[in-house]
């Protein structure tokens, strides 16, 4: 029967251009990096065998695990207080924390070259008040891609936290005060349980964000603080080598993968506690 | 609900963080020094002149405009029909398919484009424009599939079943019912697809070359070598256009839609 | 043979359990047919494949003598209103009405006649330049049925179009439901599980069960004369006890006593039912006559214009409803009797 085909007459073309223009080119940039002759992972063992470009990885990871902490922290107050403002506020403080979502992440971390700069404006602040004598290194440090990191996803957890909180009754937060919590009590022992399934998706977004990021530790790391991204384009770039570069996009891609997988498997054990202590 | 000082500075502090780097980049636009500075010591709108007057950011702009704008063009075409068949038919593996049209997403954007930049440019020798075309077509994809398609999950589809009792075929109920009435989904995911696209980096970083540069990257490349306050008025001139759109979807949708 | 005729339909999803299995049904011209059921009896999904949504496994629909069965929804030329109401919220309440016409490719003014006289047939004609979320469930309802109405279907369906509105309203809509499909004579397929609504509304009512048709008759017959247990426990007789056919007429409970029924004689059935309403509660007697048994009353309702009363007796548990001249306690010793023209055997 022809009606039968009709919706794989109608998912076909976005399928063919995925496969002819994403899967393909996949493949064909990284199946090549199995094979040394026969069959092999060594490109892969001796990618993390070799110290340097381990100390790449690591410092990717734990640039985006800082960035992602520091992006909760920040996020799970600043979203309960926007969820907790009245209505007419409440659009112009989600308009604040669009803004820089949607403004180009070129000029963001621009932003912070121009505040952390050797002659930038954070030092000359300080040393004009006598705090420091000579200017601070701050840019072009793992500090700085941290910085810049947040200050890119930041509204990203914060927006995804608003939508969970708003759900969330203000009389629980109520009733738990009533019952003689303090308001910081309150606070960790309802608020921070309940906003878990955000906290969880907003740092697969920060997580992976900035495990891929290119742009912030381009122009905020400079060529000493390389991070994944990074290496990858000097690697296809300026050392021409295709193969190391097609290693590191398999790296890049397996691990987004994971960290999805692991945050998902964190939410699903944190449920599963939820569901037997209610 | 009392007001909590604590989280109150707390919050403002944080919308501080911000909103402030943002707003010195708007005041070092206007210095008259040839240096980024901060406060500006006088007053000036040459930088702005000298963007204007710059023709890598002209040309650029204009590509990054035309590139995102086609791009998304394209990524409605094919995903919005497929949206509505992944929602309202019975495909065989559905959910497969539909994290395949999402899986652009899960690529990071520096690969798609390295890996487009190996397949199309190196290996087919397609020209970079296709590939930087196709690389944004496939950012786009995913938002149009996840935008349109819970807009059309949220469309009764009585309204489709009643539209053929009165004798529309699939098709012209298809036109008639269903886009009529999603028009707000895909508007929603025109605006997010091509805000991505215009702003994105990863993607077009390998897919450029003599002629063929978007404009992020080449103010990306601008500042490698330059600093000096045309960079902030470029800056500028693209966060009004952000407030622009901002204000078109307020007006329009509501910005609740695109977050 | 009948306008409408479906004929052995069998449906069934991914060929797994049949939700339809060989339905019969057949519908004279300018009737208002309910069907009538359960949740999950069927009734919507042969709603659903008379307008062409579903297609049957197996069987044949016709209607005027036309085979139908294949023929696709957009060409039936019925009129459907669905239980959400399903207006185009893009449209205004003229134009849902006037779609369509304008597939239809009719002249401009034919359309605006047709259209101001539909409105002004369902009551609507002030609204016509609204849209509907600006109108109330009545008001949609009746566009609904207008949009429906406007292209002459040769049937009308409509699938529980009452059961979003309130008691009061959906009381005054099912005259009005009743008076258009009179005034226009138009062959009528309502789906309902409230069957006080289905009795005023038909002409003739199908009670469904798991996909098939129990019964097929005119709402007194059904009412009065359920033909199985399932229509009787739909319809409201809430006692039932085994009984053994004697000879016609005549059978013997499981306590011996004999019970006489006037009503129609099928041989093969055992069960005797009756309602509530019918049995009589009388001051315990130690006569043994016919029709009667005796009992302890075990919980007592009032229910407002009578009591109902749970009576432990021999047979089985049976309810009682009485008015209350005589009110009698839980405990008492009461003696039940159930006249024989009113004891139905299914």
């Amino acid at each position: 029967m022809t009606q039968r085909r009709v919706p794989y007459l109608i998912l076909a073309p976005g399928l063919i251009l995925l496969i002819l223009f994403l899967v393909l080119p996949l493949i064909s940039t990284i199946f090549p990096t199995f094979f040394n002759g026969g069959f092999t992972f060594s490109n892969y063992t001796s990618f993390f065998l070799d110290e340097y470009n381990f100390g790449i990885f690591w410092r990717t990871i734990k640039i985006s695990l800082i960035a992602t902490l520091i992006c909760v922290v920040l996020g799970v107050p600043t979203a309960y207080y926007i969820s907790q403002s009245p209505k007419k506020w409440r659009g112009l403080l989600m308009s604040i924390t669009l803004f820089p979502l949607l403004t180009n992440s070129v000029v963001r971390s621009f932003a912070w070259i121009t505040i952390l700069g050797q002659d930038g404006i954070l030092n000359n602040a300080l040393m004009n008040i006598g705090l420091l004598s000579k200017p601070l290194t701050m840019l072009y440090t793992e500090f700085a891609i941290v910085i810049g990191s947040v200050y890119l996803f930041l509204p990203l957890m914060v927006i995804t936290l608003v939508g969970i909180l708003e759900n969330i009754d203000s009389e629980i937060m109520e009733a738990a005060e009533t019952l003689g919590a303090n308001r910081l009590i309150a606070f960790v022992k309802v608020i921070l349980p309940l906003s878990v399934p955000g906290i969880i998706v907003g740092s697969i977004l920060v997580f992976t964000g900035s495990l891929t990021a290119y742009t912030t530790p381009q122009l905020l790391g400079g060529n000493r603080n390389i991070m994944l991204a990074t290496f990858l384009y000097q690697n296809a770039t300026a050392l021409g080598n295709w193969q190391g570069a097609s290693v590191i996009a398999l790296i890049m891609i397996v691990a987004t993968l994971i960290v999805m997988k692991l945050f998902s498997w964190i939410a699903g054990r944190m449920d599963k506690r939820g569901e037997a202590s209610a | 609900m009392r007001k909590n000082i604590g989280l109150k500075i707390f919050a403002g502090l944080v919308f501080a963080f911000l909103l402030v780097p943002l707003f010195i980049i708007i005041v070092t636009s206007f210095g008259t020094n040839s240096t980024i500075q901060f406060p500006i010591k006088g007053f000036t709108l040459d930088w702005y002149s000298k963007v204007f007057d710059n023709e890598a950011f002209m040309d650029s702009f204009f590509l990054s405009l035309q590139v995102a704008f086609f791009a998304t063009l394209l990524a409605l075409i094919i995903g919005v029909p497929a949206a509505y068949s992944l929602a309202r038919h019975r495909v065989f593996g559905r959910n497969w398919i539909k994290s395949f049209f999402l899986s652009p997403t899960i690529v990071p954007g520096l690969v798609v484009g390295y890996a487009m930049y190996q397949f199309i440019v190196i290996k087919f020798q397609f020209p970079i424009i296709q590939g930087l075309f196709l690389g944004h077509f496939l950012i786009c994809l995913p938002y149009v599939i996840r935008v349109v398609g819970s807009t059309i999950e949220q469309l009764d589809f009585s309204i489709e079943e009643v539209s053929w009792t009165l004798g529309c075929t699939k098709l012209q109920a298809f036109i008639k019912v269903v886009l009529p009435n999603i028009t707000s989904g895909i508007f929603a995911s025109f605006m997010l697809a091509f805000i991505n696209s215009f702003n994105n980096i990863p993607v077009s970083q390998f897919l450029s070359g003599p002629g063929v540069t978007m404009l992020p990257t080449s103010l990306m490349n601008y500042i490698e070598y330059n600093y000096d306050p045309s960079v902030s008025a470029l800056s500028v001139i693209l966060m009004l256009g952000t407030i622009v759109l901002m204000y078109v979807i307020e007006k329009t949708l509501g910005l609740a839609s695109i977050s | 043979m009948s306008y409408v005729e479906l004929k052995d339909i069998r449906v069934s999803y991914d060929n797994k359990a049949n939700i339809l299995k060989d339905l019969n049904l057949s519908i004279e011209k300018g009737e208002l047919v309910s069907l009538l059921g359960p949740s999950g009896c069927g009734k919507t999904t042969t709603l659903r494949v008379i307008a062409g949504l579903i297609e049957p496994n197996d069987g044949e629909f016709l209607v005027d003598t036309q085979n139908l069965t294949k023929v696709p929804v957009h060409k039936r030329e019925f009129g459907m209103v669905f239980q959400s109401y399903a207006l185009f919220p893009h449209l205004t309440i003229k134009e849902n009405v006037a779609f369509g016409l304008k597939l239809r490719k009719e002249k401009k003014n034919s359309i605006d006649k047709k259209v101001k006289d539909i409105l002004a047939i369902t009551g609507l004609e002030e609204l016509g330049d609204r849209y509907p979320k600006q109108l109330s469930g009545g008001q949609r309802q009746r566009v609904a049925l207008a949009r429906a109405l406007v292209i002459e279907p040769k049937l009308l369906l409509l699938d529980e179009p009452l059961s979003n509105l309130d008691a009061k309203l959906r009381l005054a809509m099912r005259i009005e439901i009743k008076r258009i499909q009179r005034q226009l004579g138009i062959t009528s397929v309502f789906v309902t599980h409230d069957q006080e609504e289905c009795f005023s509304i038909s002409d003739r009512v199908a009670v469904m069960n798991k996909g098939v048709i129990e019964q097929f008759d005119t709402p007194e017959e059904i009412y009065n004369n359920p033909k199985t247990e399932f229509v009787a426990r739909f319809i409201g007789f809430e006692n039932f006890f085994e009984l053994t056919p004697t000879e016609e007429w005549n059978y013997k409970a499981i306590d011996g006593t004999v019970f006489h029924s006037t009503r129609d004689w099928e041989p093969g059935k055992h069960t005797g039912t009756i309602r509530p309403d019918d049995i009589e509660i009388l001051i315990k007697t130690n006569q043994n006559t016919n029709n009667t048994v005796s009992g302890i009353i075990k919980v007592r309702t009032f229910l407002g214009k009578s009591y109902q009363y749970e009576v432990e007796t021999p047979i089985g548990k049976l309810l009682a409803n009485k008015t209350d001249d005589v009110v009698y306690q839980v405990g008492d010793e009461v003696t039940l009797s159930m006249p024989s023209h009113k004891l139905i055997i299914v």
